[in-house]
């Protein structure tokens, strides 16, 4: 009865528990946030503007959105093929790769950014291999991208994981019955059902990544205007005292996550739909 | 007509052919996948390990007593022991009222409790500056009253209660959700006060969520590194963390000492997937004693 | 202990899950609220703990009002649905719970709980399970726990919402003879709520029947099943065929067959509808004396203690006929072959 779960709760301490979680989250995290929009008042609306379009800003755009788009797009694909592989396959060491999906998110940031530095660094593991054949990766945006790939690695993985695995194998029987082969059971029947937790993951992943600071800074060199992000722009500000333009590339931050947001909880709501539709 | 042996032939290779795909296809994703693991996940963590090595187990120990380091750790664990708390308080707190109650604007209250995740590191710590700071909202008080936040441990605390702030509660609320209030009503029924109810029945049906929530909430308390590094001013000694204390010996050339240090972050990393994986498999295991069919019925 | 429920009314939202409900519980009686799902029921029962508060009305418990008391104070044992055991506690624990969480003063001593616990052990025979959990006992042997554990605090009332739903058949039947039995025993006030009217008409003293929020009928099981007060109440306890008539001056006729026309229709009504349980009604293979309609056989079911015969009226309606093994061998109907029905008893509702 879906009409009694909006009772009145005879539970106590309603008043006190959403009146202490009120507080203490404007405290810590609303009053914050909201101070941040309002000391961008004290610059005048050009002075705003032209402070996050300048050249430099727009090239920390650019990276930063870009490399993270171009990771959360490599997420997807290998996300996928890992989900699939560890949810369908049974292969040694399987209990390990799946819990070892989770690094990125245990993992310290700036462990990470240090050792992918020191893997593709001209005398790292990979680097030595790569430098002959006139391939830099560590001080590019190929690094960036890369370190931005294993920071965003479990979002896909665990969004896509739960819907895999909740396909009813009568599904892919029924199509296989209608003879369809494999690969159009897939492509028609196993895929639309993933697709939304795809999209999800590919959201979570990129939101993820346009705001990473600490793995990225190790490995990006950080010249302005080619391996600059934009989250470092802003502590270049602040440590030259120019607290207004850090503050104004922060509010151009903040927008942009809490569009994704946004977007995330609406596709997570359009995937949840269709999860159970199906 | 087709023989029984034919038709059962056929039955099987369908019967196979809907369950996976061709051998070949089947190993391609699978040395994908594992491909793709090994170079993003378990190379970087080796080369962590091996450098920290690289230059003797005496480096690696002398790395790890030098006082800064110790300072170091020693913050890093004040840090975690009060963020976590604080917002393992919160987290039981806001999930009672979220989940045990019905009001308006609840999923709004959900996405602001989860908002510190969406936030860029560096503006976690930002916001704290203009605050706090010198030139902040209080600056001037709390430098007229000499109270430093700012470049000093309460700001690196804070910024760590910011971004480790929705771990605990998103990890309670569904929980808290799924087991309905039918327990509590009973207690209620049976004479049970408000208090009662929650220590007695509330809290050790969230003991296994509580505790994955608290996992992750302090691999990434100890393991902050963006929002720290903004507030914390890096003065060695005094207000390095792990993390930061990593970025100052890597960016001084120091390899191994950098990665000794790291790798007892990394190490953390390993206990904290070890500890989530055996309270996974403790919930899953729980989960499904209760829905499995019951004893045999017996009647007297 | 006595309860007067009193023009009760309760909305969720837009929708009214009680309309002024009025109804007198006896003391040491066991009551059944018996209806389909979303009448309202379970809603009364939780407004009696004092898990859910009325809109207006009043209750009150031997006289006194209990409307606004909280549910800890009206020291009241409630059965839930789906047991709400305390899924980390044993069975013992489970039972005890109820006198540890007395106020020091009132709380009895290790020896007196570890006592009335056993007491109660025996009482749902449960003396081995004591140190299991919950995770480890049957849905009939958890439901027994989750009454123990009602029982231990010595509520002046009990409440059990759907108590044996979640059971299968065979357990269900055996445990609500049990509960019977054990009312007989302890005579404690006690109400359940039930959809099955099987459990209602078996188990309770009087049977509560609810629609839509609505009282319905109050009365003994052999009054609500054999005298249905409306037109609902016919439907939900047990089968009922319906015929529809014309009002023809003092007759009704129903498909050709003039029955007198009953005290309950009014004079200008033009049609009424008619029930007669299957039962009630009588084949014959030839025309009788009495007033009759022609059908025919369609269907023989003569597994269980009664032949059930489903026929097409002359007029092309269904209907059932239950008849017992002899009269049905005495008959020897075959299917397809047309016969006499005879209603021997009717009731007749307005339309």
């Amino acid at each position: 009865m879906a009409l009694l779960l909006k009772k009145r709760s005879v539970l106590p301490g309603f008043g006190l528990t959403l009146g202490f979680t009120l507080l203490y989250l404007s405290l810590i995290v609303l009053i914050p946030l909201a101070g941040t929009f309002l000391k961008t008042a004290s610059l005048s609306w050009t002075q705003f503007w032209e402070t996050i379009t300048a050249p430099r800003a727009l090239a920390s755009y650019r990276l930063s959105f870009g490399a993270s788009f171009i990771a959360a797009l490599l997420n997807s694909i290998f996300g996928l093929v890992v989900a699939w592989v560890l949810v369908r396959y049974q292969f040694p060491g399987k209990r390990l790769i799946d819990a070892m999906v989770d690094l990125p998110f245990a993992l310290p940031t700036a462990v990470a950014g240090i050792a992918f530095t020191a893997v593709y660094s001209s005398q790292g593991w990979i680097g030595k291999l790569l430098e002959p054949l006139g391939l830099q990766v560590a001080f590019t945006p190929l690094g960036i991208t890369l370190v931005l790939t294993f920071i965003g690695l479990p979002f896909v993985v665990r969004t896509v994981q739960p819907v895999l695995e909740d396909i009813e194998p009568e599904l892919e029987e029924a199509a296989a019955t209608l003879g369809a082969p494999r690969w159009r059971t897939f492509r028609r029947v196993i895929f639309p059902t993933i697709w939304p937790a795809l999209v999800t993951g590919f959201a979570m992943a990129f939101a993820r990544a346009v705001g990473e600071y600490g793995s990225v800074i190790f490995i990006a060199g950080n010249m302005p205007m080619r391996t600059e992000i934009t989250p470092l722009l802003i502590i270049t500000k602040l440590e030259q005292y120019d607290y207004a333009g850090a503050t104004a590339l922060a509010v151009v931050m903040l927008v942009v996550s809490f569009a994704l947001l946004l977007l995330i909880n609406l596709l997570q709501e359009w995937s949840s739909r269709f999860h159970k539709v199906n | 007509m087709l023989n029984q042996a034919t038709v059962q032939r056929r039955g099987r290779a369908i019967a196979a052919q809907v369950k996976t795909e061709p051998a070949a296809v089947r190993w391609l994703l699978i040395a994908a996948a594992l491909g793709f693991m090994a170079l993003f996940v378990l190379l970087p963590l080796a080369v962590v390990f091996v450098s920290a090595f690289e230059k003797g187990m005496g480096v690696y120990l002398a790395s790890i007593r030098e006082p800064d380091a110790l300072a170091a750790i020693q913050l890093t664990l004040l840090t975690a022991a009060l963020a976590v708390p604080l917002n393992l308080i919160f987290g039981v707190i806001a999930a009672w009222a979220i989940a045990k109650f019905e009001f308006k604007g609840k999923n709004v209250l959900i996405t602001l409790i989860d908002l510190p995740f969406s936030v860029s590191p560096v503006v976690s710590g930002l916001i704290y500056v203009l605050i706090f700071g010198l030139h902040g909202w209080f600056g001037s008080w709390l430098n007229e009253h000499d109270i430093k936040i700012i470049f000093a441990v309460p700001g690196i605390v804070l910024a760590t209660i910011f971004v480790t702030f929705p771990f605990v509660a998103r990890e309670l609320i569904p929980l808290m959700q799924a087991q309905g209030n039918e327990e509590e009503e009973a207690a209620l029924s049976l004479g049970a006060s408000g208090w009662q109810t929650f220590i007695r029945v509330t809290l050790p049906n969230l003991k296994w969520g509580l505790l994955y929530g608290v996992i992750l909430c302090n691999a990434r308390a100890m393991g902050e590194f963006g929002a720290v590094s903004v507030v914390s001013g890096h003065i060695r000694g005094l207000t390095n963390t792990m993390t930061l204390h990593v970025e100052i010996l890597y960016n001084e050339y120091n390899s191994a000492a950098a990665f000794a240090v790291a790798s007892l972050l990394a190490l953390l990393a390993l206990v904290t997937l070890v500890a989530k994986s055996v309270v996974e498999w403790k919930t899953k295991q729980k989960s499904h004693v209760e829905s499995s069919p019951s004893v045999q019925e017996e009647i007297a | 202990m006595k309860i007067e429920i009193q023009n009760l009314t309760k909305k969720f939202g837009a929708f009214a899950a009680l309309k002024s409900i009025s109804l007198d519980v006896a003391s040491g009686e066991l009551l059944a609220l018996l209806g389909p799902s979303g009448c309202g029921k379970t809603t009364l029962l939780r407004i009696l703990a004092g898990l859910e508060f009325a809109d207006s009305g009043a209750i009150r418990f031997d006289g006194d009002d209990a409307t606004s008391q909280s549910v800890r104070a009206r020291k009241v044992g409630f059965v839930f649905q789906h047991y709400a055991l305390f899924r980390h506690m044993t069975v013992f624990e489970n039972i005890a719970f109820g006198l540890r969480v007395r106020p020091r003063k009132l709380r009895p001593s290790r020896q007196a709980i570890h006592d009335k616990v056993q007491e109660l052990l025996n009482l749902v025979k449960l003396e081995e399970m004591a140190a299991r959990y919950p995770t480890q006992l049957s849905g009939g042997q958890r439901q027994r726990v989750a009454l123990a554990r009602a029982l231990a605090v010595e509520p002046r009332v009990l409440l059990l919402d759907e108590p044996f739903g979640a059971l299968d058949a065979k357990v269900r039947q055996e445990l609500r003879r049990w509960l019977r039995r054990l009312h007989d025993e302890i005579h404690i006030t006690s109400v359940f709520v039930t959809h099955d009217q099987e459990e209602a008409l078996e188990v309770a003293d009087r049977v509560v029947v609810m629609n839509a929020g609505r009282i319905e009928q109050i009365g003994t099981s052999d009054a609500v099943y054999n005298q249905p007060a409306t037109p609902f109440v016919y439907h939900f306890l047990g089968q009922v065929n319906l015929f529809h008539g014309r009002v023809e001056g003092d007759k009704l006729n129903v498909g050709g067959m003039l029955i007198d026309k009953p005290d309950g229709v009014q004079d200008e009504a033009e049609t009424a509808t008619i029930y007669v349980r299957p039962h009630m009604l009588e084949i014959d293979p030839r025309p009788n004396q009495h007033q009759h309609f022609r059908a025919t056989i369609k269907h023989i079911n003569a597994a269980g203690p009664q032949v059930k015969v489903e026929l097409i009226t002359a007029w092309g309606a269904p209907i059932q006929v239950d008849l017992s093994q002899e009269r049905f061998r005495v008959l020897a109907l075959k299917k397809e072959t047309e016969v006499f029905v005879s209603p021997r008893e009717i009731r007749v509702f307005a339309e």
